[in-house]
């Protein structure tokens, strides 16, 4: 199958999920265990670098769907920033853009944290 | 003799009792064989019971070749009743008697049943040893042992001769001494007593000794005391020959024995050893084909490794993606084992038995001086791979022996090949059990979905649907609702396998139910949405289109929920028709009711209309690239003129050969309208 990485590094009180490569139902749990990691340590505010992701599945897409009601009722959320055409052309489709906040780059996301 | 041996049946206890009872009625009515017939006859019969009495007997003792000490126990207490009754026949008939022994009825009675006591254990005894002497042996010595038989026959019959010539003796004692000789050869025969522990083998030493004594004690007795003597031989004078025999047998036998097991004591220890290690590779082999479950296979591994190598603790554990995971401890903590298991495989590379002694040097793990004195390390290999190590470890201050590194090293290896095989049954018990799964998935997709498309004036419908392996969860369906309007919905839920099949069962079921009731395909898809969100776990959704084609006025009405767009061919273009809408069970805020659009068109002439799902774009050949919308767009563009299901074949066709040998990933769906006025 093809290879997928996710990281998870920290910039001022937000975190950074980078996720690289491909995205499905193979590999969703890698992300999955993350978020609850993210979770676990009481860290709500998240966002996704989507800078070397290639290819996302609905069940990728899945992924976010699951944690985000828990990120928005502790007062945090997952944004996302850095996406490809293509990738961001399937979150379009689904309609993902009225749901979530999307960012050119991660830097606008994290600030758009810190102002509120 | 032998025909008559063979006439009668030799292993019929019945004929020995027969015979006995002949024998004893015999001497009852003639307590003195004067005459020569009566002697003769005397003679033979005890002959004919002492034979099948041996027959008799070592068949039976034969059973009972596993457990030479209790034979041994119990020939010895019969030889130590043997030597009771004669000491006591010695001293309380010396008293009475004035040279000659007078027969009163009871006292030939008497006589007579310890005559038989004396018959019977003569020859227990004598079954004994032969059956001790053939445990564990190899080479065929029958010959041997036969020669000493007739031997011993024929030293009994002899003394037939003394009574027609007192002088004769000499055919009895050279026969006498040919069978001692004899006995001597087949008393090397001792095999057995290596396989014996250390123990047994105490035990066995010092009941050679008593048994030596008593054997040689009573044969004196047969040889010097006149009493007992006289009333043997009184008896039988081939019963005596017999007797003395016996315990010279018995008395060389187990001086033998005494000498063989002295000689063994030192090494007791090690053949110990030796066979614990031997049954313990037995029992693994055995395990091998009973237990496939890992962890407990693993467990019995562990127990057993301390086992065979006199080690404290023992510990096994395997290599996942350079990772080293502890699978099973012995008489060791986890903390500990862990510690121990990282930092050996850390300093060392170890692909054959490692063996790591605490030597007191700096660089020395600290933690390891205070335990254990030695470690030994063996990999777990199969085909030259290894995927785990078996550790044990040993407190004592001397380090392991060779032999019991190659224990350590043999055993490694048989339970390598037990752990791999435990580790391919569960894998292949978990993928049977997924493909179980995925038959049951595809049999809900094929359930559910149309098995034909309808047939309707003017509009050509052709519908392609190409399950992937792991079951996509795409799902279309088409509804006559009346009036010349029909309903179509296509669908994909997300995930794969049988959650998205049971998901697809319910969206089914929701489609069909509200599309009789509900017109709008906006309403419809807010409505799908409400029952949806409700029921749907969080990380699932659906996208779907779902339109409405009235074909008396060509008006087509659609709204689309996250789903791949419409595509629309007419006049040589193709439009992507994408109205606003959020995929079903995303968000139940008015966000999807307020976003969805509902979009509508009229049809022309050869007008297309193609709903599909993402199997068909994200199709992907062996570099990873999507098959995309440009080549399904001008596929379409060149076959437009073609029947809908020349399209759906097209299309098919180019997938294939984009893909090529890649496996198909996601379910592949398709729908196709064509329009045609008249």
């Amino acid at each position: 199958m093809a290879n997928f990485n996710v990281n998870l590094r920290n910039k001022e009180s937000v975190s950074v999920i980078d996720v690289k490569g491909y995205l499905d139902a193979h590999t969703a749990p890698e992300l999955e265990n993350v978020f609850n990691k993210l979770i676990d340590e009481k860290q709500y505010k998240v966002v996704v670098n989507f800078d070397d992701l290639k290819y996302i599945s609905s069940a990728g897409l899945g992924v976010f769907m699951a944690y985000i009601e828990t990120m928005r009722e502790n007062n945090g959320d997952i944004k996302f920033s850095n996406m490809k055409e293509n990738v961001y052309n399937i979150f379009d489709l689904l309609g993902f853009p009225l749901l979530y906040e999307f960012f050119k780059n991660e830097e606008d996301a994290i600030k758009k944290f810190l102002e509120s | 003799m032998k025909k008559f041996l063979n006439a009668i049946n030799t292993n019929n206890f019945e004929n020995v009792i027969a015979i006995s009872a002949i024998l004893f009625l015999f001497n009852l009515i003639f307590p003195y064989h004067t005459s020569g017939i009566l002697f003769l006859i005397n003679e033979v019969l005890v002959f004919i019971v002492f034979l099948l009495l041996y027959k008799n007997l070592s068949s039976k003792l034969q059973n009972k070749s596993s457990v030479p000490l209790t034979l041994i126990l119990n020939s010895g207490i019969l030889a130590a009743i043997l030597f009771f009754i004669l000491s006591l026949t010695n001293s309380s008939y010396s008293l009475n008697t004035d040279g000659t022994i007078s027969f009163n009825f009871f006292n030939s009675l008497l006589s007579v049943v310890v005559i038989f006591i004396f018959i019977g254990s003569i020859v227990f005894i004598f079954t004994t040893f032969k059956v001790l002497s053939f445990i564990r042996q190899k080479k065929d010595f029958t010959t041997y042992y036969d020669t000493m038989l007739f031997f011993i026959a024929l030293s009994f019959l002899s003394n037939m001769l003394l009574f027609f010539d007192p002088t004769l003796d000499f055919p009895r004692d050279s026969f006498f001494i040919v069978s001692i000789l004899l006995i001597s050869i087949n008393s090397v025969r001792v095999a057995w007593i290596a396989f014996l522990n250390k123990k047994q083998k105490k035990y066995l030493l010092i009941l050679s000794v008593v048994l030596v004594v008593i054997y040689s004690i009573t044969f004196s007795l047969l040889m010097d005391s006149n009493v007992v003597k006289k009333i043997i031989y009184t008896f039988s004078p081939g019963m005596h020959t017999l007797f003395s025999l016996v315990m010279i047998y018995g008395a060389i036998y187990f001086v033998v024995i005494f000498f063989t097991t002295l000689f063994h004591l030192p090494t007791a220890e090690v053949f110990d050893k030796k066979a614990q290690q031997v049954s313990s590779l037995m029992d693994i082999t055995k395990l091998m084909t009973q237990v496939f479950d890992f962890k407990e296979l693993a467990d019995t591994i562990t127990e057993m490794t301390t086992e065979i190598c006199n080690s404290d603790s023992a510990w096994l554990v395997t290599k996942e993606k350079d990772k080293i995971i502890l699978n099973s401890v012995y008489k060791i903590g986890f903390v500990d084992a862990d510690k121990i298991s990282n930092t050996l495989l850390e300093f060392n590379n170890i692909d054959e038995i490692f063996i790591h002694n605490n030597t007191g040097n700096k660089n020395s793990i600290s933690y390891f001086e205070q335990n254990y004195n030695s470690v030994a390390i063996a990999p777990l290999k199969v085909y030259d791979k290894i995927y785990g190590y078996l550790f044990t470890a040993r407190i004592k201050e001397n380090s392991f022996e060779e032999d019991e590194i190659k224990s350590v090293e043999t055993f490694a290896n048989y339970a390598a090949v037990a752990l791999e095989n435990a580790m391919l049954i569960k894998q292949s018990i978990e993928k049977e059990r997924l493909e179980k799964e995925l038959d049951v998935a595809r049999d809900i997709q094929r359930k559910i979905l149309p098995l034909k498309t309808p047939s309707l004036k003017n509009l050509e419908i052709s519908s392609l649907f190409v399950p992937a392996f792991e079951v996509g969860g795409d799902y279309y369906d088409f509804f006559e609702l009346g009036n010349n309007k029909l309903g179509f919905v296509i669908a994909d839920v997300s995930g794969k396998g049988i959650s998205a099949a049971f998901i697809m069962a319910e969206v089914e079921g929701i489609f069909e139910s509200l599309s009789k009731m509900i017109h709008s395909p906006k309403e419809i898809l807010i409505k799908v949405n409400e029952i949806l969100f409700k029921n749907l776990e969080r990380k699932n959704f659906v996208t779907a289109i779902y339109g409405v084609i009235d074909t008396a006025t060509k008006k087509v009405t659609f709204s689309r929920a996250g789903h791949t767009p419409l595509l629309h061919f007419s006049n040589n273009q193709i439009s992507q028709l994408k109205p606003k809408g959020i995929g079903l069970g995303l968000d139940i805020s008015e966000k999807f009711s307020n976003s969805l659009e509902e979009m509508e068109f009229y049809l022309d002439n050869d007008d297309i209309l193609m709903c599909y799902s993402d199997g068909i774009t994200e199709a992907k050949n062996a570099n990873y690239e999507d098959f995309g919308y440009q080549r399904l767009e001008e596929i379409i563009k060149n076959f437009s003129e073609k029947n809908t299901d020349l399209i759906a074949n097209e299309i098919m066709k180019e997938i294939s050969l984009f893909t090529k040998d890649k496996s198909q990933h996601d379910d592949i769906t398709l729908i196709i309208f064509k329009w045609k006025n008249n």
